[in-house]
């Protein structure tokens, strides 16, 4: 488990907002205020349903928001530098060196036409300026870190040729080649199947110990987080509504939210009717002035509805962001 | 008898092009489902699920063994299609969203099955109105087309053209995989319901286990092409026996950070090749309680009692009695009330 201690913080990110323009009407805001900071050592899961912004976020840190997509306000900053400030040159040099992301689908986003061994190589080819030989050899070795059976027959191998499990191996290869002290896991096993998903995660989260690397693990599984991540944080709308360590987080759950997302995991039909209630129809002003959750949320006060809660610290680094938290 | 669907030694190979060899996708599966149950059929992708789902719909014409629907024998695909048998079989789709046709109004697509089983127009706009009620869709959402509903509305469209027919076995085939957790737990609410009043029998293909857990009657785990282990869910999910069982149920991750099982039964490497099976159990491979005689030859189902079958020869002395017992997900259903209930 990760301690509170003074350990650098390696990421952070201050009241981060991004939106997507639509055409005659307003933006989209797929990031509303994101506050983030990932210490060293650290793996942080951030949990949100499809369309909560999750992958925004990600693409952000990469500075990968592409148009007509901008960030509208907000800081990143890594290791001390803010991103923006970059030129494309030195982004380029940090993205892949510092900062990887292990992307899911790994059959559409490797190259069909290339040999996985070859893709893993031109990474370091690029970014460690390695000579093609050495290149060659860091990338055999990398597939021997990620535990690829038979990894000399494997280099050869086109992308087809491999399983889900082995394709998402070897795209954490790719990410990991360099060492990145920042690793970005976007969805990256929901894909696989379970008891290749566990091996997986095992992988990713000893790799990443043994790299003194941090990583943000974005998922829409939180039972994932709950045993390989040190803090949970909980998207909603663009929104982090309850960051905390992961104990907790599952000991004590303060957000309506997170305990009504809990709740439909628990398949317990009572449980979920107590937390969860057909979505009001909230007047326009409503929903953009008040809490984004109020409309869904059994505990939504008149407060809820007119006023937008700020993020609260509820002590041993618990915090949430709700006029009503749950109290036990 | 109240069996509605018996399948006995079912084999489906497919041959492959410009070769002799074929994938044995299926091999000697036998199960019964009974009017009103649910039997879920789990295992990893390339397990042979799909494809018995898919023999069971006649979609596919398969190599051996038998399926009989109330005691008749089908399972040539121009039985399932015959007018005996049309809509007493139905099927639920994984992706919503690609199982409807985009330009379409979502009443046709309900009212679809209908209008091939030859019912008059105004019959069927009566019984659409009826089903979609019954499924929790609105009267305007019938006028809507698939894309101007959410994911869990779409998948509740799917289940009212499944059962429009009064079908009297679903085919479920990951119908809830694909939708974010408060959706698919709506959906399995439904499911449920339904059961209920029409009293039909389901095959639920899954791989989502806690899912699994919640709504099967019993369960078979399916592992390259073979049932391994099948009893009821109770047996299954709290004393499962059969060494690949016991993996695949610790590999769930349940949301509470205090329950991990994930040391007991480690299965290494993925599942092989349907091509060329080896001689043995299917498991000999990826199993740590892997002996000689496992190699030499395919272990027999052993009945342990109320309908349990192992598929194992050493799951008598190697599987640690204290260990197996402990159902985490009855755990977890507890601690989570435990949690939830307070604070409310």
């Amino acid at each position: 488990m990760a301690e509170n201690s003074d350990t650098g913080t390696i990421l952070n990110i201050e009241g981060l907002n991004v939106s997507y323009p639509v055409y005659e009407t307003d933006p989209v805001r797929a990031l509303r205020g994101i506050d983030l900071k990932v210490r060293e050592g650290e793996i942080i899961g951030l949990v949100g349903e499809s369309g909560s912004g999750k992958t925004t976020l990600a693409r952000s840190i990469m500075q990968l928001i592409s148009r007509p997509g901008r960030v509208d306000s907000g800081r990143i900053e890594y290791d001390g530098r803010d991103l923006a400030a970059l030129n494309e040159e030195e982004l380029r040099a940090l993205r892949g060196n510092d900062i990887a992301m292990v992307i899911p689908n790994p059959r559409t986003e490797l190259n069909p036409l290339v040999t996985v061994g070859m893709q893993i190589a031109n990474v370091a080819r690029y970014h460690l300026s390695l000579p093609r030989k050495e290149a060659k050899k860091m990338a055999l070795a990398m597939l021997e870190a990620v535990q690829i059976p038979d990894p000399t027959r494997r280099f050869g191998a086109y992308p087809h040729e491999l399983s889900g499990g082995m394709a998402q191996r070897v795209v954490m290869a790719i990410a990991l080649i360099c060492s990145p002290r920042f690793i970005i896991s976007d969805d990256a096993t929901s894909g696989l199947d379970v008891t290749v998903q566990t091996q997986v995660l095992e992988l990713l989260q000893d790799l990443v110990h043994q790299q003194g690397a941090s990583m943000l693990f974005i998922t829409r599984d939180i039972g994932i987080t709950a045993h390989y991540c040190h803090q949970v944080a909980i998207i909603y709308a663009g929104e982090i509504v309850e960051l905390a360590p992961t104990q907790n987080f599952f000991d004590n759950p303060q957000h309506p939210y997170s305990v009504m997302l809990l709740s439909a995991f628990s398949h317990n039909p009572k449980l979920r009717g107590l937390w969860t209630k057909v979505a009001d129809a909230l007047p326009e002003s409503a929903a953009q002035s008040g809490c984004y959750f109020a409309a869904r949320c059994v505990r939504a006060s008149d407060k809820c509805r007119s006023e937008h809660p700020d993020m609260r610290g509820t002590g041993s680094g618990h915090g949430v962001r709700c006029h009503h938290p749950v109290e036990r | 008898m109240s069996e509605v669907l018996s399948v006995q030694n079912l084999v489906q190979h497919f041959p492959i092009a410009g070769s002799r060899s074929v994938v044995q996708a299926v091999n000697n599966v036998s199960f019964t489902v009974a009017r009103g149950e649910t039997l879920s059929l789990v295992g990893e992708s390339g397990s042979g699920k799909t494809t018995v789902g898919r023999c069971i719909l006649g979609l596919i014409d398969p190599t051996g063994g038998d399926i009989s629907f109330h005691g008749e024998k089908i399972g040539k695909r121009h039985n399932v299609r015959s007018r005996t048998l049309r809509g007493r079989i139905q099927l639920v789709f994984q992706e919503p969203a690609e199982s409807l046709d985009p330009r379409i109004r979502i009443g046709v697509t309900i009212g679809e099955p209908l209008r091939s089983l030859g019912e008059k127009r105004e019959d069927r706009d009566k019984r659409v109105r009826e089903i979609a009620e019954r499924v929790g869709l609105s009267e305007d959402a019938l006028y809507q087309y698939p894309a101007e509903l959410s994911a869990g509305q779409q998948q509740r469209v799917g289940i009212a053209r499944a059962i429009i027919t009064d079908p009297e076995l679903i085919v479920l085939d990951e119908p809830t995989s694909a939708l974010d957790p408060t959706a698919r737990a709506e959906i399995i609410d439904l499911l449920i319901r339904l059961q209920k009043e029409l009293n039909t029998a389901y095959l639920f293909i899954s791989h989502d286990l806690s899912t699994v857990r919640y709504l099967s009657h019993r369960v078979a785990v399916m592992y390259l092409g073979m049932i391994v282990e099948q009893g009821s869910a109770q047996d299954i999910f709290s004393r499962p026996r059969h060494p690949y069982s016991i993996g695949l149920l610790s590999s769930v991750l349940l949301p509470n950070p205090n329950l991990e099982r994930r040391s007991e039964v480690s299965l290494q490497g993925e599942i092989p090749s349907p091509i060329d099976l080896p001689e043995g159990c299917y498991l000999a491979s990826r199993c740590p309680f892997v002996e000689a005689e496992c190699n030499a030859r395919m272990p027999d189902a052993d009945d342990i009692g109320g309908g349990h079958l192992v598929h194992c020869f050493k799951h008598r002395n190697v599987i640690d009695e204290e260990k197996a017992t402990l159902d985490y997900f009855e755990r977890f259903q507890e601690e989570a009330e435990k949690l939830l209930v307070s604070g409310h």
